[in-house]
């Protein structure tokens, strides 16, 4: 839709401006993490005329940059995150691959085999999203309990694939239904088996699919907090779950924990731009092809 | 000079030069005298103004100084032999002791003894679900449960009653572990329900008076002795500084523990009980109102938006200069002298809690409730009866909460309030009561505050949904002005108590 | 093609169960067990001074009738989830018309928006509170100063404020999902319903109503179902920032299910109140999706 060259630039200003306005909060918060409780704690509120810092992130991550010596602060504590990211990783990225394994399979046969309940399964599937985790938490830390997951990574990747299986289950649907069904259907004629043009033809095809779910899988682990609280202990921690500690008896530590929520929104954020493009192509969720 | 008393020494010179009561040149030439060259005193002085060295708490320590006893480690290894290689579990909230031995102690622990311990650092009730998941599924998780106070009740029967152990297993006692050196208003507020110990006194977070020495001594004020001259002082600062500066703070956020913290101070201040011998609960009688109405009169002195606050915003108000006092926890105070998460270094003073107008006795109140205007929160440590290795568990206990352990504990968390009277007058504790982070200079306030005027919450199963929910939430309703008085609100608390209690 | 082959192709790989059975499985195991458990748990209770839970048969479900809290805080749930989903959606749409375009930099300007999506929302309630602290906090001190806001108001401590306080971390979270949502939706319409009717001289207002909302109409009600499912379940936000209050201005069913079963150790009721949760999730979801003609 070409419009007059002023309403172009309008667009585009308003554009910035929106997305300036949702940045600003994130700007914010990632410059707390460079101030000390002084800058942090400033009437009128600072924005951009505080003096850095990097003590935050010496005490979150136990790194000295410089001299050092005890490292005990009063409200805040050295938490040696770093380890936790990691554990964070690991679950975001193991529960993502499974859940985006298992949906691929289950939305291919959704999108290209006819059956009679079709439309309920999907809608069944759907319906376990809407059991509250509060619901689940408790009966799963019994059933960890007695199958030994508690505080495991397999645990935790089992539990995040589950949660997200509904989402990626619809999504990857709506990509293999953009997939043109006459390809499939000529290979058939070919001779060629579900098995090899789901792995051959669909699946390559359908890329950028895969890509977009497993965006949305992972971020939706990175933030899950009360499955990572309920059924971790003290071997694995993710990062929502080790944000909360800074909340201490003498206090929040404000800075420390913006320290970490900025660090923790890099490996995100990466994974995030790298298949940008995909994501918002792979949102359409098939809805138009009816 | 002996050791101690060259570091008290010091610390006092670094105090005044810190203060600018010293120049520079005397302060080196005082340093100097003790064998510290500049150099020795880091590199402070480079960066002076924008980064005083007294940051690096507790500067007043040479390395190593700060080390648990050689008695100490020995005992560790010997005792800790038979359990070398297990694995000990503990959630606790995050609190200054538990931070100080997860960061900077269990090293010394696990060394020594071979037994390796992890630490869980929670926020509060987190730690309540964790206990009680252990509990209910028995599955001895944890082997050692952080108590709080108010849960005293909920776990009496799930830990080992700390006696008993030192009876049971005399080969695994600390010689000089002296169980009746913990202070005795703690150790009935804290760890006894009914006969039984659950656990020994860990951490003592109380309520005692802290104001702004400069703002008080500018108006020609005095430390409140009673909760009308805190009501006073505080109206006479807000009118005179306020927006910018205000009486008093608070910590009121509805539907937050933390209110119903601040509302027991000024009950019991007023001579009113939360339950009576009948277990009834009485807040609404003509005490309890007489206390809302004071509290009413003492919030217009507080700075808008202190019914949004935890102890968290109310802590950071006088931290930055927002307000001139506080009656709340004493473990604010190492905070406020700390120049870098604050403006009012130096400047604060701790004093004891203003006298109640009346105080019911104990003997008159139900569930163990103990009026007093010094609000206790402290917390208790134990050996979990569903632990696999109680034994290994009950040595790590002895040492985390043994008197040497409980100084480095105070000195390196920040100035905690210890909970044995022995590490109030422990050398290394009393060198750090100079100005600065982590400073003990108002533990001798907080002892006077736990012998003579503490208060302590009831035990009851029922207490934590009433003290962080009941209560809180009605309390909320009535400063958002959803009750037309404060009977009417007293008097709807007492039938939603009763109904929990019911139920 | 043998007969063996064509047998093998039909039954293993033309029927569906071989494809969904690890879905399947999984959701199995890990959903009605929950499921069952809950309604087993709703006709018990736990009690502290046994560490054990007890038959109570359905007193936790005739107790949801006098409870006042219950309701109060199902009402406070419906104006949330009601608000939340109407800004969320048109906000989102909106959003959504604007980066409806291939100008340079646009593609960087979605992703900046992607980002609030990354951040756990215990944390971002947290972000909101300091950014609303009456003293301290940025946004009170903007909004005083543009004077929409009068100098002793919190946001957060007064009850008419209380809500929009916490909706407005809500919003600045989960918009951009919608905006994600819809974009995709409208980077896939075809263009050539556009090129007619700007022959016939349509305005961009009747272009939006009467061409772009019909055929993007799937996509919304997809957006509005997802979105809204996961809105009953958030507690987060209430949580962190006002735990509720100013006494129960802000209290959600979700948060008075978490507080009963994890600070008040109360299982049996708050599997109740779960279950009646996912039940009106349930509800809801399934009208909207009979009514809106959700086909997937």
């Amino acid at each position: 839709m070409p419009g007059s060259s002023l309403s172009r630039y309008l667009r585009i200003a308003a554009a910035w401006l929106v997305a300036g306005l949702f940045f600003f909060p994130i700007y914010y918060w990632t410059s707390v993490a460079f101030r000390d409780g002084r800058d942090i704690f400033s009437r009128p509120p600072k924005i951009f005329d505080f003096s850095p810092t990097l003590d935050n992130f010496q005490k979150v991550f136990g790194i000295h940059f410089g001299q050092g010596s005890l490292t005990v602060t009063p409200g805040g504590g050295n938490f040696y995150m770093a380890p936790r990211l990691w554990d964070s990783i690991v679950i975001g990225v193991g529960s993502t691959i499974l859940a985006v394994a298992i949906a691929t399979l289950a939305a291919y046969a959704l999108s290209r085999i006819h059956f009679r309940a079709r439309h309920s399964f999907v809608g069944w599937v759907l319906s376990t999203r809407m059991m509250p985790p509060v619901a689940v938490a408790i009966p799963m830390f019994f059933m960890y309990k007695t199958l030994g997951l508690l505080d495991t990574y397999l645990g935790m990747i089992l539990i995040h694939a589950l949660m997200n299986l509904p989402l990626a289950v619809l999504l990857m649907k709506s990509f293999f239904d953009d997939v043109p069904k006459e390809i499939d259907e000529s290979a058939v004629v070919d001779g060629a088996s579900r098995w090899l043009i789901f792995r051959r033809i669909v699946l390559p095809m359908a890329r950028g699919g895969i890509a977009a779910t497993a965006v949305l899988c992972f971020i939706f682990s990175w933030t899950e907090f009360l499955f990572a609280l309920t059924l971790t202990q003290t071997q694995i921690k993710t990062v929502p779950v080790v944000s909360t500690t800074f909340v201490t008896s003498v206090g929040t530590a404000w800075g420390n924990m913006a320290a970490l929520g900025a660090a923790a929104i890099v490996p995100a954020f990466i994974f995030v731009l790298a298949v940008q493009r995909h994501l918002v192509r792979g949102l359409t969720m098939g809805s138009l092809k009816q | 000079m002996r050791d101690w008393q060259r570091k008290t020494y010091l610390a006092s010179v670094t105090d005044r030069y810190v203060k600018g009561q010293m120049d520079r040149r005397s302060f080196l030439r005082a340093a100097g005298k003790l064998g510290l060259s500049v150099g020795a005193l880091g590199a402070g002085f480079g960066l002076s103004g924008r980064r005083p060295f007294f940051n690096l708490a507790p500067s007043a320590f040479a390395e190593g100084s700060l080390e648990p006893s050689p008695e100490m480690m020995k005992w560790l290894a010997d005792v800790g032999k038979p359990f070398a290689g297990t694995t000990l579990r503990l959630a606790t909230e995050s609190t200054p002791p538990s931070n100080a031995i997860a960061n900077s102690l269990k090293p010394f622990f696990e060394k020594a003894s071979g037994i390796k311990i992890e630490i869980e650092v929670l926020p509060l009730e987190q730690v309540l679900q964790k206990l009680t998941l252990d509990v209910a599924s028995q599955l001895g998780t944890y082997d050692l449960y952080y108590i709080d106070q108010s849960w005293a009740a909920n776990f009496s029967q799930d830990v080992f009653d700390p006696r008993e152990q030192i009876k049971d297993k005399p080969d695994l006692a600390y010689p000089d572990y002296n169980i009746d050196d913990f202070l005795p208003p703690l150790v009935d507020g804290i760890a006894k329900y009914k006969d039984r110990w659950v656990g020994v006194p860990y951490d003592i977070p109380i309520f005692i008076m802290q104001y702004r020495k400069d703002i008080y001594d500018e108006l020609g004020l005095k430390a409140p002795e009673t909760m009308d001259e805190l009501l006073t002082n505080s109206q006479k600062i807000t009118e005179a500084k306020g927006p910018q500066l205000y009486g008093t703070t608070g910590q009121m956020k509805s539907g937050h523990y933390s209110l119903e913290c601040d509302w027991t101070c000024w009950l019991w201040g007023h001579g009113g009980q939360i339950f009576d011998t009948d277990r009834k609960f009485v807040g609404n009688n003509d005490a309890g109102i007489k206390a809302i109405e004071y509290w009413d009169k003492l919030k217009k002195t507080m700075p808008p938006g202190v019914d949004g606050w935890t102890w968290d915003g109310e802590g950071q108000s006088v931290s930055q200069g927002v307000a001139a006092s506080m009656l709340s926890w004493g473990e604010f105070f190492p905070f406020f002298d700390d120049p870098k998460s604050g403006k009012i270094s130096g400047l604060m003073e701790a004093a004891v809690p203003p006298k109640a107008i009346t105080l019911i006795s104990p003997d008159k109140t139900g569930f163990g409730e103990i009026p007093g205007v010094g609000h206790q929160g402290g917390s208790s440590l134990a050996v979990s009866k569903y632990s696999k290795n109680p034994d290994a568990a009950w040595v790590f206990m002895q040492w985390a909460t043994a008197a040497d352990t409980q100084a480095l504990i105070t000195v390196l968390g920040g100035g905690t309030g210890p909970t044995r009277t022995s590490v109030y007058d422990d050398p290394r504790v009393k060198a750090n009561a100079r100005v600065g982070a982590g400073t003990t200079r108002h533990l001798p306030v907080v002892r006077e505050t736990i012998s003579k005027y503490m208060g302590s919450e009831p035990d009851l199963p029922e207490w934590a949904e009433i003290s962080s929910d009941t209560i809180p939430v009605a309390l909320g309703q009535y400063f958002a002005g959803q009750y037309d008085s404060p009977k009417a609100a007293m008097d709807d608390i007492k039938t939603k108590v009763e109904a929990v209690l019911k139920s | 093609m043998t007969t063996s082959d064509l047998v093998r192709r039909r039954v293993v790989s033309d029927h569906p169960l071989p494809w969904l059975m690890p879905l399947i499985a999984i959701l199995v195991v890990f959903t009605i067990f929950p499921l069952v458990y809950n309604i087993w748990l709703s006709f018990h209770e736990f009690v502290p001074r046994r560490r054990a839970l007890e038959w109570v048969g359905g007193r936790n479900w005739a107790q949801l009738w006098a409870d006042t809290r219950f309701w109060q805080s199902l009402t406070v749930t419906f104006i949330y989830f009601g608000i939340a989903l109407a800004v969320e959606l048109v906000l989102g749409m909106a959003i959504a018309l604007l980066l409806d375009a291939d100008e340079p930099g646009f593609g960087f300007l979605r992703g900046i928006l992607t980002m609030t999506l990354v951040i756990p929302p215990a944390i971002a309630g947290m972000m909101y509170l300091l950014m609303e602290d009456p003293q301290f906090g940025v946004i009170s001190y903007v909004l005083k100063a543009i004077g929409l806001l009068s100098p002793a108001t919190p946001i957060l401590a007064t009850t008419q404020y209380a809500l929009a306080g916490v909706l407005l971390a809500e919003i600045w979270q989960w918009t951009p999902f919608m905006v994600l949502i819809l974009l995709a939706g409208l980077r896939a319409l075809p263009s050539e319903p556009y090129e007619a009717a700007m022959i016939d001289g349509a305005s961009p207002w009747q272009t939006f109503w009467r061409l772009t909302m019909p055929m993007m109409s799937k996509v919304i009600a997809i957006a509005v179902l997802i979105r809204g499912i996961d809105l009953f379940r958030v507690f987060d936000y209430v949580f962190v920032m006002t735990s509720g209050g100013p006494g129960t201005a802000t209290y959600t069913l979700s948060l008075y299910a978490w507080q009963q079963t994890f600070s008040f150790v109360k299982w049996g009721y708050g599997a109740t109140l779960s279950l009646v949760m996912l039940l009106i999730v349930l509800i809801i979801a399934n009208v909207f999706i009979k009514v809106a003609k959700v086909r997937w």
